[in-house]
């Protein structure tokens, strides 16, 4: 070959004690290929990423940069050496700008001891404007976007002098919007020569953007392919190590309508005046830009946001819905977007996670028989599929699809009859994703209203009967299955005439 | 680690279950405290001498418990002293006044309620951090004790009164039998009850509790209101003990519960502890005193001790959670 790779790794093993995390793994990123890292949680990505950046070491094998064989200790090494790392959750300090935040933990000197803020500035707005001149380095990083923030952290490593760029689930909080500009600055990136490495979830940018792609299972490299010339379902039959069936969504929607809203409108949030109904055994989804009103309109529903106005009728009756508790008491569940925030109680067992919000129904005059909950947990887990199947064994040492699936059973512990899922497959893997469509369906088929919030329009076209499209806080419409196309959903999302006023509004509802 | 490795083996038996890996080192760090002192003081394991170290230990050990709750919770209160001045000076007064003594416990208890009810409510309702919280009403509760009594103690607490809480039962102290009934309790609210399970699951993550439907304001007020009636408690065993009431009774009580607490595996990050580590930590602490007393060595160098012996026990809790 003409030229050295930028990157080679050659036959790293990684054990831990008991586990064997990888197993000979090899391969290399040329100059300016934007190489994607692909396989499952647990496939052994974050162990391959922090051998690379000097958090971890390897048992065995060795790694090239440049040709040159790395030994990175510490993370400082790695940096030294060209390699930066750009993490899913964001390491920067929000009340500092945008310049100090580049130069954190190594800030530009004057007469030895004074930080040279003004310096600072200007080299960080000469890094910025490689790639987004509109991001101010005076500014403090909380006013910025997600996205934008992602841009301060690419700039940061070029202030490195990066060669290779890792990163981890970047876009996992951006829109198609968003992520569309960041493409545009991945590409320029590698057009400079920098290696990239790509890790993602999300199929359809992973082959927008990337050249080719490692897929990694168990540890191992599985292949190596040519995005270029592969189709997605193969590599994903790589990824899993069987064909995912693209099943067609089956309906269970029966006549009574279970839940009724009329007119919803939130306090602090810009939802207003949102309809509609769900009937029992019905999936509504819920489609619609980042700040359209979604994840707002499912929080007012579990309580957890404060209604102005409006009504929420279930079975009939009139729901009072002051805090979450009375949501739960009334039959509604959320399953938060925001899981490790929102959902898990990390360091108590899975069996605790899923049986919080229903103690009442464990115990006896005021006793808990956690006999009684170890039994229910095994029942409801299992139907679930929790894996690896240890009820006793603290949350935060699950999978993120696990840590799903132990939200979901906790509002079939607590009976919930409405759940309301916010982004239920957000950050896992393309394996507990299709469990979690077919859990969905499966509850739907015992009767149960869910209502789905996604922002992947496949997944909100796989699991809905109905899709309710949002814009600005209101309903832009109400969508049948036989409406259902990317096209339709995006056009109402965005809304025809974007920008102009909209003076009428379309109230839709069966 | 320790929470794994408790939970995975087959359940031996419901009660053994409930003793941690934690609290398993906590005991250790015990026994090897008691055979350091059996070695250089002689006579320090009599069943005089242990029943005297778990005498001392008691007062700390029911601060201890209720601070448990608290930091469990996410909070801390470190108002624990002056909340104890107040009660033991106001029971003091009734008692010395002639009411009946049930009355006088009543009231004293009743006073604990109300300050943990203050704390409770400023940091659960009114939604400030509990550290500028017991802060606050550290300096506050100290000023209304001294303030009641113009600063002087107050004497003369009748017999009967003194031979509750400073008798024996069995050859036991009756403060030792308090607090191992209390002990029990605080056990079975932690682990037996819907609130002990609120309790960690506020603390371990509040807004995902608070998603789950947890009652946050309850469970919280809660905590603190146990730890004012504790420390209400632990000043009438005090007061039993002397005989007097004095307004700056309890001066650092705070430290001493929370260093109990936390050598006992409480994290003050919230959402963790045990009542088992921290009775454990309170003998801990009551041991060393004891011994370095006996010792004959000056209280400079047991202040020294009891620092040291802080610092290590969450160097030990930082190295055996390993990898985290």
């Amino acid at each position: 070959m003409a030229t050295t790779a930028r990157l080679k790794f050659a036959g790293i093993t990684k054990t831990f004690p008991g586990v064997k995390a990888l197993t000979d793994v090899s391969f290399e990123v040329m100059p300016g290929e934007i190489h994607a890292l692909l396989g499952e949680n647990g496939a052994g990505k974050s162990t391959l990423l922090k051998i690379l950046s000097g958090v971890q070491r390897a048992t065995s094998g060795e790694f090239y940069v440049d040709g040159a064989v790395a030994h990175f200790r510490r993370p400082e090494h790695a940096r030294a050496a060209g390699v930066a790392m750009i993490y899913q959750e964001l390491q920067q300090v929000p009340n500092l700008t945008v310049a100090q935040n580049m130069f954190l933990g190594h800030p530009l000197k004057r007469a030895g001891f004074l930080v040279d803020r003004r310096e600072q500035e200007r080299r960080a707005a000469e890094a910025l404007a490689m790639i987004d001149p509109s991001i101010d380095p005076a500014r403090p990083i909380r006013e910025l976007k997600v996205a934008q923030r992602q841009v301060v952290e690419i700039a940061r490593a070029l202030l490195d002098k990066a060669k290779i760029i890792a990163m981890d689930e970047p876009t996992s909080s951006l829109t198609p919007a968003e992520f569309e500009s960041l493409a545009t600055v991945i590409e320029k990136l590698a057009a400079s020569g920098v290696a990239i490495i790509y890790v993602s979830h999300k199929m359809d940018e992973v082959f927008r953007i990337c050249h080719c792609g490692t897929v990694m299972r168990d540890g191992q490299v599985v292949g190596v392919v040519d995005l270029k010339a592969t189709r997605q379902e193969d590599v994903i039959a790589m990824m899993v190590g069987r064909e995912l069936l693209q099943e067609e969504h089956h309906s269970h929607v029966r006549d009574d309508v279970r839940l009724e809203v009329r007119n919803l409108s939130s306090v602090k949030t810009h939802v207003r005046d949102v309809s509609f109904d769900v009937r029992r055994g019905e999936v509504l989804g819920i489609a619609g830009l980042v700040g359209s009103g979604r994840t707002e309109l499912l929080r007012l529903l579990a309580g957890v946001d404060l209604i102005a106005g409006g009504t929420v009728k279930f079975d009939g009756k009139v729901l009072k819905l002051n805090n979450p508790r009375s949501a739960i008491a009334a039959g509604i569940g959320l399953l938060p977007e925001e899981r490790k925030r929102e959902g898990i109680i990390p360091i108590r067992p899975v069996s605790i996670n899923m049986a919080l919000p229903s103690l009442g129904r464990f115990a006896i005059s005021g006793i808990v028989r956690h006999s009684a909950i170890k039994k229910r947990a095994e029942e409801i887990l299992k139907q679930v599929n929790l894996r690896p199947f240890q009820i006793d064994r603290p949350i935060k040492l699950f999978s993120g699809g696990n840590q799903q699936k132990a939200i979901i059973a906790r509002w079939l512990a607590a009976g919930s009859q409405v759940l309301l899922f916010d982004e239920p497959t957000r950050g896992i893997d393309v394996g507990a994703k299709a469990e979690i469509y077919h859990l969905i369906e499966e509850l739907a088929a015992e009767g149960r209203s869910i209502v789905v919030v996604s922002s992947e329009l496949p997944e909100v076209m796989r699991v809905s009967d109905r899709v309710m499209v949002m814009r600005n806080g209101r309903i832009a419409a109400i969508l049948g299955r036989a409406d259902l196309s990317e096209q339709n959903l995006v056009t109402h999302a965005v809304g025809e005439a974007a920008g102009k006023s909209q003076t009428k509004q379309e109230h839709r509802y069966v | 680690m320790s929470d794994i490795a408790s939970n995975s083996p087959a359940r031996p038996s419901r009660l053994f279950s409930s003793f941690s890996v934690r609290d398993a080192g906590t005991l250790i760090g015990l026994v090897l405290i008691l055979a350091v002192f059996a070695v250089l003081v002689p006579g320090f394991l009599s069943e005089r001498n242990l029943i005297n170290i778990l005498q001392q230990s008691s007062i700390n050990a029911c601060l201890a418990l209720g601070m448990t709750l608290v930091i469990i919770s996410g909070g801390i209160d470190l108002s624990v002293g002056p909340t104890a001045a107040i009660a033991a000076v106001i029971s003091a007064t009734l008692l010395v006044s002639g009411y009946p003594v049930p009355l006088a416990i009543v009231s004293g208890l009743g006073i604990g309620v109300l300050c943990g009810l203050v704390n409770g409510v400023l940091v659960a309702h009114v939604g400030l951090q509990p550290f500028i919280v017991t802060l606050g009403t550290l300096s506050t509760y100290r000023a209304i004790a001294l303030i009641y009594t113009g600063g002087n103690p107050v004497l003369g607490i009748p017999p009967e009164f003194r031979a509750l809480f400073n008798g024996s039962l069995a050859g036991i102290p009756s403060s030792v039998v308090i607090v191992a009934a209390v002990a029990a309790v605080a056990w079975i609210l932690l682990k037996k009850t819907p609130i002990g399970e609120y309790l960690l699951a506020v603390g371990g993550n509040e807004e995902a509790a608070y998603v789950s439907g947890v009652p946050i304001a309850l469970t919280k007020v809660t905590a603190y209101v146990i730890s004012g009636t504790l420390a209400a408690l632990a000043s009438l065993i005090l007061i039993g003990r002397l005989g007097a009431a004095e307004p700056i009774l309890g001066n650092l009580w705070e430290l001493d519960a929370i260093a109990a607490a936390a050598i006992g595996g409480a994290s003050l990050m919230g959402g963790k502890g045990s009542v088992i580590g921290t009775i454990l930590g309170a003998i801990i602490l009551g041991a060393m005193r004891n011994g370095l007393t006996l010792m004959n060595v000056q209280a400079f160098y047991q202040l020294l001790a009891t620092g040291l012996i802080i610092l290590f026990a969450m160097m030990i809790d930082r190295v055996t959670r390993g990898r985290e």
